[in-house]
Order: structure tokens, then C-alpha cells, then sequence
């Protein structure tokens, strides 16, 4: 694949209920990114957003971001998935050899809306919808007990890893502040009550507020903006069948091809010793687990046994990954975005020392019914 | 004429601050949409109504769904419309199951009694239905026990005719 560095980007920081304007905070993530990167919006030959017209309350609802998205009277066009995926179809029009740069942006402002009943607009309307038992929180109960099943997982041994990450994103700044949770314990998880059992509260990544923006360039463009880029070396994306009840929950068959897709596209053969951090988008506890294991970390049912704490083995979601806050249309930019930080050093608190080679992830879907991951090098 | 509700809600007393929000859908356009289910779930349906299911087998692979496809997805076929259904029991095993204090459709508000929900596979049949598992305590729930249809004494021919499903 021929390089394309990521030059910049910005994240707003993430709230519960943030005291801004939807205007207001696409602005800030795109002008930030361009900011960060010495850039004016001139240089910007094309934009791709990412929200969703359910989350933002108007259909067609990029029509009302032009102006404050860096699209004004220029080349833009929408992605309704995960913000990863957006970087997909940025890094495309990149690869196309007729750009120099390409703005993303993505998120929503969950404070806006019921985030979990509006999940059950992606059941089947002529099927499931009518009845009402599936959303993201009782499919995710589903695909954790699946999970446990099969491989003798427990509750308790799950509750560790949004123990980790909860405790991670007490070291990000731009972390969820109800998700900063230093001193939590595996009992207050499995105390924190019950979503859709066995998922409890603090199991699920929250819903809440935000935009980041990524910039992307070709490799000698890349070069001459910043002495720093990180480069896409490997991309790979995967989707499920739809109907739950046609799947596999125990494991996540499309995110182990989206794995296998990246990883040969970046020469990578054992992906346990050469990658040196993840930053995957885990919607629950236990799909950082699965995601581990379908990428080859660890055995299938062994991914509690992966030391993946910030000076870990193979640190996962040290910036607290989505159970520090899940912006929806935004949390998979994010992971990126967390991932170039580890690469350039920027990561402060939870740097991850010398990392060279990061995997991020995104997903969109029940049960994380398509996933979309990233291969980034540090220069 | 006047559409828009502006509610202003007095958030925080200590700062005294006031933010105002606008609630945009409230009576301005009411557009439900209708959804045509197209000939094979119109099948289906019309099965559940005579309390009857049906599902239809991929020719290639010999998958048999529940509810019925036009399409197979592995195998990139049609499944004709008018051959290779299969008629089933009411009878299935549970494949997985969970419990949720929550209405879906109102986040908001909590139950008074936990729905328990189950995913069935129908006998004969390759792929899993959700549906709520009526009756039974948590303790009495284990993955791969014998489950059957509780009917609706009175069907419509929509999802809805299917009650849940009972302990065999």
C-alpha cells in the first residue's frame, strides 16, 4: 500500500452533557486539527464527515455542517458509520492521487437523545423492531453470555478489563469525567447494576458528547507539513450478517478478517510481538477480550491472560478506550487518534514507552457487527 | 402558527445559569412510515396468524431460516418463492438468553419486573429468533434446554403472535 500519513488531529473533550452548541464543536475539532497541523482551511482538498441522521435529529444533517466542518463551498461528502470509517474513505480519495489533504471529522452529542432506544432503529422494521427486546445493551448481554459460555469466562474476570480501562482513562485528560474512576474495583462493577444481565453499568461504554477531526495526506505532502506523521501502513474491514440470531456471538468472525486484512497489507506475521499498542473500540467490557483473541493477542477464550496494562505486554485502550466515553460517530476516530499519540510520544500520563507500531479499531452494529482496523507506524 | 416548544430549565441554582433547550419534533410533523415485508415474511406471517411456522431452506447449503429469506447470504442464492418451505414445531432450544430491567423503547424507566429474553432456535432450523421467556425463574434458565411457542389467543399476522416462549 503507498503511504499516507496522518498529519493532525483534535479531540474535544468528552462530556456527559456538554454546555456547547453542535456548530461550536465541530468547529472547534476541525479548525483544531488544522491549528495543530499549521494548516489553513485552503489546504483542505477534501472533507469527510461522519454523523448519523437519527443521532443529529435531520436527515441529510452534513447539509447544516458545511460551514463550521470545513466543507464551505468545497469537495464533502458523509459517512453514517463509525468515525473509522470515514478515515477509510478519506485515506481512499487520498489514495486516489487527486488529494493533498483530507479532513475528517466525526461524533454527535448523545445528551441529545435517547442513544440506547434510538439503537433499536437498526433492528429490522418488518421484523424486530415492532417488539422492541433488541438495542446495543440487550444484544451486548447476549454476546456476553456467549462469550462466557463457551470458554468458562466469569463475570469477574470481564469486570478486570473496565477496571483497567476505567482506571486508564483517570489518567486522560480528555477522558469522560464520570468514567475517570481511579480507586474502582471489580466488585463496584459487578455492583454497578444491572444493564442486561450479565452486563452490568460500568461494563458499557458510555454514551456522551463529542467531535475529533484527523487530517490525512500523501506521503510527500505528509512530509513537508510535519516531521512527525504516522503512517497508515494496513487497513482491513469485515461485516457480519445482520440478524443476531445468524451469528456467532461467542466470537467476532469479521473483526478476526478485517485483523488479517490489515495485517497483510503491513507485512505483519505474529501481531502478539509486533504491535506494540491497541486502541480498539470495545462498546462492552468483554469485546475487548473478544477483539483481542480474533486479532491474534491470545488464544480464543484466553484474552484476560494478555497482560494489557499501560506498561503491560501488549498495553490495550490505555487512553481508557470507549469505557471512557463513547461519542457515537466519533469513538472509532478517537481510537486513531489515541493510537497516533502513543507513536508521536504525545500521550503523556499513559504513554506507552517506545512504541512503534499501534493497531486502532472501529466498529459499527450490534454485537459489533462490522469492524474497520488500522496498522499506524510511527515515522 | 407557532411549532417549536422552547422549555427553559433552571439547571444549576448554585451558578444560577439557564439553559435553554429546544425540543424540535414536538408537534411540528408527524411522518410514520409503513413498511411493506415483502412476499416471503408476508408468508410467514400469514403462518403465525393460523399459529404455524415456517421457514425456508437455502438450496444450496441446506441452512433453513427462520423467519424466511429471498436470499441466502453465504451462498449468494434465491430462495424461490414458491419452493423449499419448510414447516416447523413450535417447539425449539434456547440458545442464549438474558435479563433486563430496562424498557427499550424508554430508556428512562425501569420495569417493574425484569423481561427475561431469550435467543430460539426452532427446531429444524438453523438461525435464532428473539423473543421474551415467559414463566421462569433465572435459576430455571439454562442455555440448551427445551423451549416452546406460547401463542397469543388471538393472532394478527405480525411478530406480536407469538406471546414468548414457555419451559417444555
Amino acid at each position: 500500500m503507498q503511504k499516507v500519513g496522518i498529519v493532525g488531529y483534535y479531540q474535544v473533550k468528552l462530556y456527559s452533557d456538554a454546555n456547547y452548541g453542535r456548530y461550536e464543536m465541530i468547529f472547534e475539532a476541525s479548525r483544531g486539527a488544522l491549528d495543530k497541523a499549521g494548516l489553513k482551511k485552503k489546504d483542505i482538498s477534501t472533507v469527510i464527515s461522519c454523523t448519523n441522521d437519527y443521532y443529529d435529529g435531520r436527515t441529510i444533517s452534513n447539509c447544516f455542517t458545511v460551514e463550521v466542518g470545513g466543507g464551505y463551498m468545497a469537495d464533502e461528502s458523509k459517512v453514517e458509520m463509525d468515525g473509522a470509517h470515514a478515515v477509510l474513505y478519506g485515506l481512499m480519495r487520498v489514495l486516489s492521487g487527486n488529494h493533498n489533504l483530507a479532513a475528517i471529522w466525526g461524533g454527535s452529542m448523545a445528551s441529545c437523545y435517547p442513544y440506547h432506544t434510538v439503537r433499536l432503529y437498526e433492528t429490522d422494521p418488518t421484523w424486530e423492531r415492532s417488539l422492541a427486546y433488541v438495542n446495543d445493551v440487550t444484544s451486548a448481554g447476549f454476546q456476553m453470555r456467549a462469550y462466557m459460555e463457551k470458554y468458562g469466562v466469569t463475570a469477574e474476570e470481564i469486570a478486570k478489563v473496565a477496571v483497567k480501562n476505567k482506571k486508564n482513562a483517570a489518567k486522560n485528560p480528555l477522558a469522560l469525567k464520570e468514567a475517570q474512576l481511579p480507586n474502582i474495583t471489580v466488585k463496584d462493577v459487578l455492583d454497578s447494576g444491572i444493564y442486561a444481565d450479565p452486563v452490568t453499568e460500568l461494563m458499557v461504554a458510555p454514551p456522551c458528547d463529542c467531535v475529533a477531526a484527523l487530517l490525512l495526506a500523501p506521503e510527500k505532502q505528509a512530509l513537508k507539513i510535519t516531521d512527525k506523521p504516522v503512517w497508515i501502513t494496513g487497513v482491513g474491514y469485515n461485516q457480519d450478517p445482520y440478524y443476531l440470531g445468524d451469528r456467532d456471538l461467542s466470537g467476532c468472525k469479521s473483526m478476526n478478517l478485517a485483523g488479517k486484512m490489515a495485517y497483510n497489507a503491513a507485512g505483519i506475521n505474529d501481531p502478539s510481538s509486533e504491535i506494540d499498542v491497541a486502541e480498539l473500540f470495545e462498546a462492552n467490557a468483554h469485546e475487548e477480550l473478544i477483539f483481542a483473541e480474533e486479532l491474534g493477542f491470545a488464544k480464543k477464550g484466553k484474552g484476560i491472560e494478555i497482560n494489557s496494562a499501560i506498561n503491560g505486554d501488549l498495553p490495550i485502550n490505555p487512553s481508557g478506550g470507549a469505557l471512557g466515553g463513547n461519542p457515537p460517530c466519533a469513538t472509532g476516530l478517537i481510537r486513531i487518534i489515541e493510537a497516533v499519540k502513543q507513536l508521536t510520544g504525545e500521550a503523556g500520563d499513559y504513554q506507552v514507552k517506545g512504541a512503534k507500531r499501534a493497531v486502532a479499531s472501529g466498529q459499527v452494529g450490534m454485537c459489533a457487527q462490522n469492524n474497520i482496523i488500522y496498522v499506524l507506524e510511527a515515522n | 402558527m407557532i411549532f417549536i416548544i422552547i422549555l427553559i430549565i433552571i439547571k444549576n441554582e448554585i451558578k444560577m445559569s439557564e439553559e435553554k433547550v429546544i425540543v424540535a419534533n414536538k408537534g411540528l410533523v408527524r411522518a410514520d412510515f409503513a413498511f411493506w415485508v415483502g412476499q416471503y415474511l408476508d408468508k410467514f406471517y400469514d403462518g403465525l396468524e393460523n399459529k404455524k411456522i415456517m421457514g425456508n431452506k437455502c438450496p444450496k447449503c441446506g441452512d433453513v431460516f427462520v423467519p424466511p429469506r429471498k436470499i441466502c447470504g453465504k451462498c449468494n442464492v434465491v430462495i424461490p418463492l414458491d419452493e423449499n418451505w419448510v414447516d416447523l414445531p413450535e417447539t425449539g432450544t434456547l440458545m442464549n438468553f438474558t435479563i433486563t430491567p430496562y424498557r427499550i423503547n424508554d430508556r428512562t424507566s425501569r420495569k417493574a419486573k425484569d423481561w427475561t429474553i431469550g435467543m430460539i432456535q426452532i427446531d429444524g432450523s438453523n438461525t435464532s429468533v428473539v423473543y421474551r421467556l415467559l414463566n421462569m425463574e433465572p435459576e430455571d434458565i439454562k442455555i440448551g434446554m427445551k423451549v416452546k411457542i406460547e401463542w397469543n389467543e388471538k393472532t394478527k399476522g405480525d411478530p406480536s403472535d407469538i406471546k414468548g416462549f414457555l419451559k417444555v
